[in-house]
């Protein structure tokens, strides 16, 4: 009695624990083919000049400001930074035309790449103008990320004097898009 | 990358959900006392087999399943976790626990007519509890390109994991034939806690009219991740076994805490059942080892802004964020609150049975009944809401030597939840098998949880 219902309840179990063996065809190789391809946009420079700020006396003037740019610092950011897009709008309203240039600099000041805008001189309509997105892949990409600091060049074309009391303002807004791949 | 991802799969896929409604209230297995200690247990002594008493393990996802990631269908991977992330949401839970007896037993204390018992054992834990970080997951996945004016949910960050022992003596007693009683106090000594419950805070990038800037971007973080008996794995000068190392911590150096369990039997009438049981009301003072990580700041990223005034006013975009949300380390003991259990069930009983193998010399008439149906409830605290299930079962006994439970559960991770369980003595020897989820068990790998529980007992009665 003993012994029958000993191998009546252990196969019970065994079967039970057979239960187990069943699993479809699983591929765990698969987390090697992981990867992440998030986009980030991000803010890149804005400012915003008072005309009243760039007083002169209606001849060609320059004016330059620098910043530091150091992102690229971060070596986990530009190793899986595989493309990048710069996105520039510029808003004048005041009456004269101006070409802005926008330095990439690496750590010794040295100019890598410049972008350039032509900015029309105000008509006394609203002129937003948003220019090509700039686009960095390969050797342009490498040389963005070289990029320790960011420099600005405003040139002023000759026009009507401007001083304290004259009105408008010259903006720049831009924004970045990084495309990464994490894996 | 890979790694953390590896990581959390196995841990997902190795671990379990904490309700035992197979082995609650099923008095033929000692180890049932441990989920209510005033269980109607009885026996004259017993003892589990060292560390085959009982071996438990519980998995639960409430969203997906091994199946969803790994299947072998071509589909690429990575568009299978964007897949698990969408339907996911930021309440799906990622539950495991496993338990490991090391030892146990148990004696009737008084004489041969007394129904007092003492019990006694200790038991290795792991619990692992975390919510989907459905926005982070996101915005690894896609970056925020497509989110423009979404707040990314920093307080989806929430997590706790814990391998600690507890020691533990409990006390039972039946106090006539319709009501039993019993208690049981723990120690616990955890040797590796991780707490991140109490996050809060955004990532946000949007677009505003009258904003200087073509994007609004804020980062605004309240983030906390308490850990104990970890921090030193993470320094670079340490070279050991961390798995030993954590394994000693558990039983010899953990941070120690106290609780208790305790639970009722009621017998309404003769055959209609209603048990309670508390399990885990306690506590463990986080004590060794401890180190407390924080990010709390608020910062807004603008870009690079020259102004054309000739000031020098050097810009490092580290440095600011790392001004504004500074990462600080705090090295303050915490309490953490077990993951109390609270269990009851009603069972009516019916089929009434003689044992009619045995001659009845005491003139004493021992009846019981075959069958018995009923219904559970479980809820169990975690963090935002407590968890709940409600379960339907049928209890058979086979022959007089042999039970059988079947289970229906229904819970935050399936309504198709339907458990099997053994439980067969022959002589002293009692051995228990219980297993949820069966219906998965047709392919394991789709099932979103699944529970198992094993173990070994030696029993002894009274001589008849």
């Amino acid at each position: 009695m003993r012994l029958s219902s000993l191998s009546k309840i252990s196969g019970i179990l065994f079967s039970v624990f057979l239960l187990f063996s069943c699993s479809s065809d699983l591929d765990f190789d698969q987390v090697n083919d992981f990867k992440l391809e998030p986009v980030f946009v991000a803010n890149l420079a804005y400012f915003d000049i008072p005309a009243s700020r760039l007083v002169d006396d209606g001849g060609t003037n320059i004016g330059y400001d620098s910043r530091d740019f150091d992102i690229f610092k971060n070596k986990f950011f530009t190793e899986r930074l595989k493309r990048a897009d710069f996105d520039f709008e510029v808003e004048n309203n005041i009456d004269r035309a101006f070409v802005l240039n926008m330095l990439l600099l690496n750590d010794q000041n040295q100019v890598l790449q410049t972008i350039s805008f032509t900015v029309p001189s105000y008509k006394g309509t609203p002129n937003v103008i948003k220019y090509p997105t700039e686009v960095f892949e390969n050797a342009r990409l490498d040389l963005l990320k070289q990029t320790q600091k960011i420099g600005f060049v405003v040139i002023i074309a000759a026009g009507p004097p401007l001083n304290s009391e004259s009105q408008g303002n010259l903006k720049l807004r831009s924004s970045a898009t990084a495309y990464l791949e994490i894996k | 990358m890979r790694k953390v991802l590896i990581f959390c799969l196995v841990l997902h896929l190795s671990c379990f959900a904490q309700n035992k409604e197979l082995l609650y209230n099923f008095t033929s297995i000692p180890q049932s006392s441990l989920v209510n200690p005033g269980a109607d247990v009885s026996y004259k002594y017993y003892f589990g087999f060292p560390v085959l008493s009982g071996i438990s393990a519980n998995v639960g996802s409430s969203s997906f399943s091994a199946y969803d990631l790994f299947a072998n269908d071509g589909v690429d991977f990575n568009q299978k976790v964007r897949n698990v992330i969408n339907k996911s949401s930021s309440n799906d839970k990622v539950v495991t626990n496993q338990q490991l007896e090391i030892f146990s037993g148990g004696f009737r204390i008084g004489g041969r007519e007394s129904r007092s018992y003492i019990s006694f054992g200790a038991y290795q834990e792991f619990d692992f509890f975390m919510f989907v970080p459905k926005d982070l997951a996101l915005l690894a996945l896609d970056g925020n390109r497509n989110y423009i004016g979404k707040s990314f949910n920093l307080g989806d960050l929430n997590m706790k994991a814990e391998v600690l022992s507890v020691f533990h003596v409990g006390f039972h007693k039946k106090v006539n034939d319709k009501l039993v009683y019993g208690g049981r106090a723990k120690i616990y000594s955890s040797g590796a806690n991780a707490t991140s419950t109490k996050n809060s805070g955004y990532i946000y990038t949007g677009q505003e009219p009258g904003t200087p800037n073509l994007y609004n971007q804020i980062i605004s973080s309240n983030l906390e991740l308490k850990t104990s008996g970890i921090a030193k794995f993470t320094k670079d000068e340490y070279e050991g076994n961390i798995a030993r190392d954590i394994a000693n911590n558990t039983f010899f150096n953990g941070s120690l805490g106290f609780g208790v369990d305790a639970g009722i039997t009621y017998y309404i009438k003769d055959n209609l059942q209603l048990t309670a049981s508390i399990i885990d009301l306690g506590f463990v003072r986080q004590t060794k080892d401890i180190e407390t990580i924080t990010y709390k700041g608020t910062y807004q990223y603008n870009g690079a802004n020259p102004d054309f005034l000739g000031s020098d006013d050097p810009e490092n975009v580290f440095d600011e964020f790392d001004k504004a949300i500074p990462r600080d380390t705090l090295y303050n003991k915490y309490t953490t609150w077990r993951p109390t259990k609270l269990y009851s069930s009603i069972q009516y009983s019916f089929g009434e049975a003689r044992p009619d193998d045995e001659c009845n010399c005491h003139g004493k008439v021992n009846k019981y009944y075959k069958n018995a149906v009923g219904a559970q409830l479980f809820a169990m605290s975690a963090p935002r809401i407590p968890l709940f299930a409600l379960t339907a079962f049928y209890r058979r006994n086979i022959f007089k030597k042999l039970d059988l439970k079947a289970t229906y559960t229904l819970d935050t991770f399936s309504n198709t939840n339907i458990g099997l369980g053994l439980a067969g003595t022959i002589g002293p020897v009692n051995i228990y098998a219980l297993v949820n989820n069966v219906l998965e068990y047709k392919d394991i790998s789709k099932a979103s949880s699944a529970a198992f529980q094993i173990g070994i007992n030696f029993v002894f009665q009274d001589k008849e």
